[in-house]
């Protein structure tokens, strides 16, 4: 193309006019006649020069030779870019003949060069067909496209590389009569390559080091030894009969073009002679087996056979050498979920000394059983009226996991119902005898479960009255008497054994002890604590002060200012009752932040007393009415009540029982330093009343165990921490109380409400619920569906479920 | 009033997920619920709950309220920091739905919290910094086309290789002629054992740190390279023992066994002696390690189970603690000296043994007194970016020195003595950090290094390992590895196939040594390995240039 431009352009005739006047004549560089030209490399022993005589080649084609007979020195790229439209040139080419000789040469070009060539012969040939009588040197052939090359000798290094084939025309193809050099045909992209191999410059490798490497399209066809070749790029396969065919048809002009003739029999003998190199397809590669061998074949033929069996840690492990998937079942699992039924205490009964088991009681509500759900509480307390019901602080409801909600269960409502129930059924009867001495609450509470399990109990009370400091020091307006009354006349019901006005003395107990199997002291704290102080003489104190009130002798307070010494509980009773009776002010005084909490502190506040503190005592006046501080201040007190808290009488004990502080010392299950011996309620240290009611149904526990003579394991219960109640799927309530609305409100903490939430929530169908015989139920899980996910331990209204270790 | 259970309400130290490094993103709306996250959470940072809402409507042309309440079952992520989300992404890896995935918090404020009980944070992994690292700026800039042969990756054949092990100076050679032919005089001095290895080796992480199927499977796949590719890989035992089925085989020439301070197998090891078939590649005395510098280890009583525990011959469920320092460790003269004498002496001198200690300015100080140490064969130096099974978070985020420069200066001071050829450096940790194995190796290579070690990459390339910089998983010390690598719980390592982990080993390194060509024939070499050809590395950073004693371009 660019010949042809070149030559018709007027400028470029000009140029070569020039050119031609400075080498002269020029008729000395080149000879035409008629279709011939006669082109020298060399005139009058000065060398042409490839520019030159690149233009005396493209000058002659132009002034119409066909026929050209060049005689080189050494030029560059002769006999290429010759495009003689449709017509053929034939050049013959001698002498020493530079590199890329034929380079970009075009179809209808026809080189035949009568010695070896130099490098890259036949550079990007493009159709010429090129005979070389001799040996091409390095890089012949690189990047043919089209085109045939044919060598009497051998090639040199990396010939045939970067050769390809334009579907437009015919593949070219290159012919070596004897061997080609190292790095043969790399990065061949199409062609065929023939190597005949006869009598070759290596002898044991005609094809040199490592060829075809990168060669992704052609063929070669050779014969003779081989060392090898690029084996992830070709193959070495066997002749098809096509290959044989056309081999053997080319093989006939080839060899008559370098002058072989002769070796054509030996060359066509037969195709098991010769072998050809392919290139994989690019499917082929893709299909390839990247590893030479498995891994896991590896480990089977290989390493286990050097190592073992197994493998090099076999020997110690236990378990199958299997893979897992990350979801599991059954023993495979990391986590299991366990209906932990009961397992835990809901926080009402943990909250309870008694631990009454008020979400029992809602559901046997839920379902229907409201006797049942009011009896339950006896089994539990003689006073669920009076205690639960009026007096008690309710450290259930206090801790009612509703309350977080909105408000907790009326358990003290539910207590109150429990009033006009008769006593409940005792067990039959055990013949051991147990004496109880003092009729307060933790008395009447161990005798009523003592009684209860059948046993036959003594009850000793310096009173003439049951119940101790209910009876004698709560103000009659936050307990009615009559519920009392009604309580402890159903106490009497259970027959035990009753000593009133009995005290107690040493000689007394010395006697009660021989005669039972078990005394329990339940003496409460009925001896005031005072303090020491000038004028304290002229001071009431408070267990006085409310017994006389709830005996019948009531003082007169009218338009007296009273104060209070000590702000505790008592403290707030005692300035309630004062202002029933007709004082003017209280006021309650404490060293320390006051102690009284509940239902006491907001009756006393609410009638008006005031709370001072902190405020040391120094002296009373009586004549002055005044009450002095150390701190140098002063208090008008008409009347004072020292409430500082009662201490036990215990005068009458033996040695072996041993007291701390003037407290009996006991153990967990209120034993004290005598086995046989029990000490309940305030006489261990001042509580609540439900502490003593607590005490006493506990020590009860114990104490039957230990005349039963059976072992005993008590069952110490965690309460269930507050985050495991989904209280999401209760609505904030509205509306009055009534047993049925308590009982749906209780949201049954620890305790299966058999809502069947976790059968619907499992994905895996694995929860079931199953119900026994007895009417009982359970639900269960199938470990070969239970993946462990936790979603019935996470959305378990109740927080029964419970994620553990799959251990 | 405080509730009566006792429970201690204190809102304010609720931590908000903000305060959490990884927050879970669930979807409502693509959610089964089948629980398959939850099972799968390594450390229970999520867990089914109930949710309710409630919507008030009036649809009427009149107010007319109705209010729907709906509780619904969802998949929440706790705010225990005890029970933090480490982003390791299991959830979102059994997800079938897409429906879960956690997402990184970079306004966490856990190391804020993470110090429960008066402990400070402990884990796994490495250095939690997601920057570009000195060697991941290193460029080769020294491009062979007409100024060196210019070579080519793919055509021309390669030699990836490097010595380990003591070369002595061609004047100390014992060269003699014998028959017309040159060859060495063995009996005449001594002649300290090299080994002829692929310059990337797998660095030390022992049975113990690693579960039963990560270390066959890294094994399996270093005898792969060697038996079938010819690759001469090796790799380090860590310290932890060797299983004696492995040191009776003829593999054992594949490992180089480490001792450290807790010499732990060591007297399996010596049992194994006189039934060893093959002696090891080389014994390792760890002094250091970069991600923990002058910090001990500790293998806890729960995780010696009966394969521990036999393998590093002790009894089951005791603590096992790696001192920080050799008990026996005087003076680096006395002590590095002494280990060398004893562990060529148990391998009849015909192992190369070097000591191998954590990125410190002082690094250079070991090194000159290995250099006139005849039977040293090689110093390693572990960096700053090294891993670990356990440490604290302080000694992995602060405490080391960086491998580039201090690997230089040791090579520089190695030249200084006209002894850079005589001493292999053998450079660790960080390397392949952002993936760039070979790149890093080779950059190492050319600051001097012979050879370099890789761990962190390793369990992330060949077993996927979750963990990265930006603190994702880095369970590895409580025995919870999602991908059961480094636990010796069986439900949790029975899911790793040693099978693919060899596999993926085979790929790593043959790909390695792909890009080792594809870096080092551009710049003309390819016989000899380019250590120290620094002239061919460039730096954006004119200090760093100097530092390093390499070209800046920019």
């Amino acid at each position: 193309m660019r010949a042809k431009t070149t030559i018709k352009k007027k400028s470029a005739v000009s140029t070569r006019q020039s050119m031609a006047k400075k080498i002269k004549p020029e008729e000395q560089i080149v000879q035409i006649k008629g279709k011939t030209a006669l082109i020298k490399g060399k005139v009058n022993g000065k060398r042409v020069s490839s520019r030159v005589l690149e233009e005396w080649i493209q000058h002659s084609v132009q002034e119409g030779a066909r026929e050209l007979y060049i005689i080189a020195d050494g030029q560059h790229g002769i006999g290429g870019r010759i495009w003689p439209r449709g017509e053929a040139i034939k050049i013959t080419v001698e002498g020493p003949v530079g590199q890329r000789c034929g380079s970009m040469g075009m179809s209808g070009t026809e080189i035949l060069v009568k010695n070896s060539v130099s490098d890259d012969v036949g550079w990007i040939n493009c159709g010429a067909k090129i005979t070389v009588l001799g040996d091409v040197t390095n890089g012949a052939w690189n990047a043919a496209a089209q085109g045939i090359l044919y060598v009497q000798g051998s090639g040199g290094a990396r010939c045939d590389t970067m050769t390809k084939h334009n579907p437009r025309f015919e593949p070219p193809q290159s012919w070596y009569f004897r061997n080609v050099g190292d790095s043969f045909a790399e990065f061949k992209a199409g062609g065929i390559a023939v190597v005949c191999g006869v009598n070759p410059r290596n002898t044991e490798n005609i094809l040199g080091y490592r060829p075809c490497v990168g060669m992704v399209g052609g063929t070669i066809y050779f014969r003779g030894p081989i060392q090898g070749y690029s084996e992830k790029d070709v193959q070495l396969l066997d002749l098809t009969e096509q290959d044989w065919q056309w081999l053997k048809t080319n093989m006939k002009p080839y060899l008559e073009a370098i002058d072989r003739m002769e070796h054509y029999k030996e060359l066509t003998r037969s195709s098991n002679d010769w072998k050809k190199l392919m290139a994989y397809t690019p499917q082929e590669k893709r299909a390839r087996k990247w590893f030479k061998t498995s891994t896991s074949d590896f480990r089977k033929n290989m390493w286990e056979k050097a190592v073992g069996q197994g493998g090099i840690f076999a020997e110690y492990l236990d378990h199958e050498l299997t893979l897992l998937p990350y979801i599991t079942t059954g023993a495979e699992r990391r986590n299991k979920p366990v209906w932990a039924n009961e397992k835990y205490a809901p926080p009402c009964a943990y909250a309870c000394p008694t631990h009454i088991p008020s979400h029992k009681r809602a559901s046997l509500i839920r379902q229907g059983k409201l006797n049942e759900a009011l009896e339950l509480v006896l089994q539990y307390s003689p006073l669920p009226a009076t205690v639960c019901g009026q007096i008690c602080p309710n450290l259930c409801m206090q801790s009612c996991t509703r309350g977080r909600l909105d408000k907790p269960l009326n358990i003290d409502k539910l207590g109150k119902l429990a009033l006009d129930l008769p006593a409940p059924k005792k067990a039959a009867a055990t013949g051991h005898k147990i004496a109880v001495i003092g009729g307060g609450p933790a008395g009447m509470s161990t005798a009523w479960q003592l009684a209860l399990k059948g046993h036959t109990v003594d009850l000793y009370e310096s009173a003439d009255k049951l119940g101790g400091k209910i009876e004698q020091c709560i103000p009659r307006e936050r307990l009615p008497h009559e519920i009392l009354e009604k309580e402890i006349s159903r106490f009497r019901e259970l027959g035990v054994n009753l000593h009133l006005n009995t005290r107690v003395t040493k000689e007394k107990f010395d006697e009660i002890y021989k005669g039972h199997e078990v005394v329990v002291i339940a003496i409460g704290a009925h001896q005031p604590r005072k303090i020491a102080f000038p004028g304290s003489g002229d001071i009431v104190s408070a267990y006085d002060f409310l017994k006389d009130i709830n005996s019948g002798k009531h003082p007169d307070l009218k338009g007296k200012k009273v104060v209070v010494i000590g702000a505790g509980n008592v403290g707030m009773d005692v300035c309630s009752e004062a202002f029933n009776y007709g004082a003017e002010s209280v006021t309650s005084i404490d060293i320390q932040k006051p102690a009284a909490f509940g239902a006491e502190m907001e009756i006393a506040k609410a009638k008006g007393t005031q709370v001072v503190w902190p405020r040391l005592t120094e002296r009373y006046d009586k004549k002055d009415r005044k009450l002095y501080f150390k701190d140098g201040s002063s208090m008008d007190a008409d009347f004072v009540v020292m409430s500082i808290g009662d201490v036990p009488q215990l005068d009458f004990l033996p040695q072996g029982i041993h007291a701390e502080r003037g407290w009996i010392k006991v153990n967990e299950n209120y034993q004290t330093s005598d086995v046989k011996v029990f000490a309940i309620g305030d006489v261990t240290g001042l509580g609540l009343i439900t502490h003593a009611i607590g005490h006493g149904r506990l020590a009860a526990e114990h104490i039957h165990y230990l005349v039963s003579h059976a072992p005993r394991f008590p069952e110490i219960k965690q309460v269930i921490p507050y985050e495991r109640i989904k209280t999401e799927y209760y609505d904030v309530c509205k509306g009055d109380f009534t047993p049925e609305a308590e009982a749906n409100k209780c949201m049954s903490c620890a305790t299966c409400r058999d809502c069947r939430m976790c059968e619907a929530t499992c994905y895996w169908g694995a929860i079931s619920r199953v119900e026994h015989k007895d009417g009982s139920y359970e639900y269960v899980v199938d470990e070969n569906l239970c993946i462990g996910c936790g979603f019935c331990a996470g959305i378990c209204p109740c927080g029964v479920w419970e994620m553990v270790e799959n251990v | 009033m405080e509730p009566a259970s006792g429970l201690r309400l204190d809102h304010n130290h609720h931590l908000s997920l903000r305060e959490f490094p990884y927050i879970i993103r669930w979807r409502d709306d693509r959610c089964k619920r089948c629980g398959k996250c939850t099972a799968v959470c390594p450390v229970k940072a999520i867990e089914a709950t109930v949710k309710v809402q409630r919507l008030v409507k009036s649809e009427g042309p009149v107010p007319a309220p109705a209010a729907v309440r709906s509780i619904t079952h969802i998949v929440e992520q706790v705010t225990d920091m005890e029970r933090y989300c480490t982003g390791c992404g299991t959830c979102t890896l059994v997800c079938p739905n897409e429906a879960i995935e956690p997402e990184f918090n970079p306004q966490h404020k856990f190391l804020h919290y993470k110090n429960k009980g008066g402990d400070g944070y402990k884990r796994g992994g490495r250095r939690n910094d997601p920057s570009i690292s000195t060697l991941d700026r290193l460029k080769f800039t020294r491009i062979s086309m007409l100024t060196d042969p210019a070579l080519d990756a793919g055509r021309h054949e390669f030699r990836v290789r490097s010595l380990l092990g003591r070369i002595l100076p061609p004047e100390d050679l014992p060269l003699k002629t014998v028959d017309g032919k040159l060859t060495v005089d063995k009996d005449s001095i001594f002649i300290p054992p090299v080994r002829e290895i692929f310059p990337i080796m797998i660095g030390s992480m022992s049975i113990g740190a690693l579960s039963p199927p990560m270390w066959e499977g890294l094994a399996m796949g270093v005898a792969y390279l060697n038996e079938v590719e010819g690759l001469p890989v090796v790799m380090c035992s860590g310290e932890g023992g060797m299983p004696p089925r492995l040191l009776r085989s003829k593999y054992l020439k594949y490992f180089i066994i480490q001792i450290a301070s807790g010499y732990f197998g060591w007297d399996e090891i010596v049992h194994a002696l006189p039934h060893m078939v093959e002696d090891p590649a080389a014994i390792e005395i760890k002094y250091g390690q970069g991600a923990k510098p002058g910090d001990g280890g500790l293998l806890m009583a729960q995780k010696v189970l009966k394969l521990i525990a036999k393998i590093r011959g002790v009894p089951q469920f005791v603590d096992l603690a790696s001192p920080p320092t050799h008990q026996t460790k005087y003076s680096i003269e006395e002590a590095v000296a002494k280990m060398i004498q004893s562990m060529s002496m148990a391998f009849g001198f015909r192992v190369p043994v070097y000591p191998k200690i954590s990125g410190t300015k002082t690094a250079r100080a070991v090194l000159n007194n290995l250099a006139r140490n005849p039977y040293a064969a090689a110093l390693c130096i572990d960096g700053e970016d090294g891993g670990t099974g356990a440490a604290y978070n302080v000694s992995m985020d602060k405490m080391g020195h960086p491998i580039a420069s201090n690997l230089r200066e040791c090579y520089l001071d190695l030249v200084k003595q006209g002894k850079q050829n005589e001493l292999p450096l053998i450079a660790a940790g960080g390397i392949g950090k952002k993936g760039n194995l070979a790149a890093n190796a080779a950059a190492l290579i050319m600051l001097g290094a012979s050879g370099v070690a890789i761990g962190k990459y390793i369990m992330q390339a060949a077993a996927d390992c979750f963990g990265d910089e930006y603190n994702r998983c880095n369970l590895c010390n409580t025995g919870k590895c999602p991908r059961g690598i480094t636990t010796q719980d069986p439900k949790l390592y029975r899911r790793l196939d040693s099978d693919r982990v060899a596999e993926r080993v085979v790929e790593v390194f043959k790909a390695a040594d792909v890009e080792l060509r594809k870096l080092f024939a551009p710049m003309g070499r390819s016989t000899e390995l380019p250590i120290g050809m620094s002239d061919g590395l460039s730096i954006d950073d004119p200090a760093m240039a100097e530092r390093l004693g390499i070209n800046y371009a920019c």
